[in-house]
């Protein structure tokens, strides 16, 4: 019995590169989100880097 | 973080990502989008269920597959191929619900030690950002990557 191996590296393993999956960035997905955060970057700006 | 993930594809841009979460209720398909905002280089994280029928994408659902550590750990886990093609980038989340948003600070503060070896993470409170603590409630969240 094959035995499944757990991924605990820090990435993910790619299964493979879809170019199709990119029409989502055209879609206005998580609108209500993008709204947000095109808000509080109106509003509250960045945060004070420390670098 | 050494939490198992899911394998994963990817969009050429590297801002979408496509998994299938397997779990108690099943095969659900899962979509991960780092969406542009009004800032160059500064991007939303959104991630929600893929209807396979009408092809939407819902961030609200309840999905209760049993297996959100391994979902939440895959989502973060995107974060270092985006970040390996867009280094400046600084990527903000927030949950579709204040429960959500709870979740994923919890999510946060359970590895911290871990993410902050790579990141710097800030968290929204009152309308501040500020560095993130753990047990303190944030409105949303800021992921940076920490510069090598």
């Amino acid at each position: 019995m094959k035995q499944q191996t757990k991924n605990t590296d820090k990435k993910p393993v790619i299964i493979k590169v879809d170019k199709n999956l990119d029409k989502y960035l055209t879609k206005d997905l998580f609108k209500e989100k993008v709204d947000k955060a095109n808000h509080i970057l109106k509003t509250v700006g960045l945060p004070k880097f420390s670098k | 973080m050494k939490f198992d993930k899911y394998p994963v594809t990817v969009g050429a841009t590297s801002m979408v990502f496509e998994f299938t979460s397997k779990g108690i209720r099943g095969n659900i398909q899962k979509l991960v989008v780092y969406s542009e905002t009004h800032l160059h280089n500064f991007y939303n994280l959104g991630f929600g269920d893929k209807n396979e029928i009408t092809g939407e994408i819902d961030d609200e659902v309840v999905t209760n597959n049993g297996d959100s550590e391994k979902v939440l750990a895959t989502v973060a886990s995107t974060l270092y191929i985006f970040m390996e093609k867009y280094p400046d980038a600084m990527v903000f989340a927030t949950g579709s619900t204040k429960a959500r948003t709870r979740l994923y600070r919890i999510g946060i503060s359970n590895h911290l030690a871990e993410i902050q070896k790579d990141f710097n993470v800030y968290g929204l409170i009152n309308e501040h950002w500020q560095p993130f603590q753990k047990q303190m409630e944030f409105d949303a969240f800021l992921v940076i990557k920490k510069k090598e």
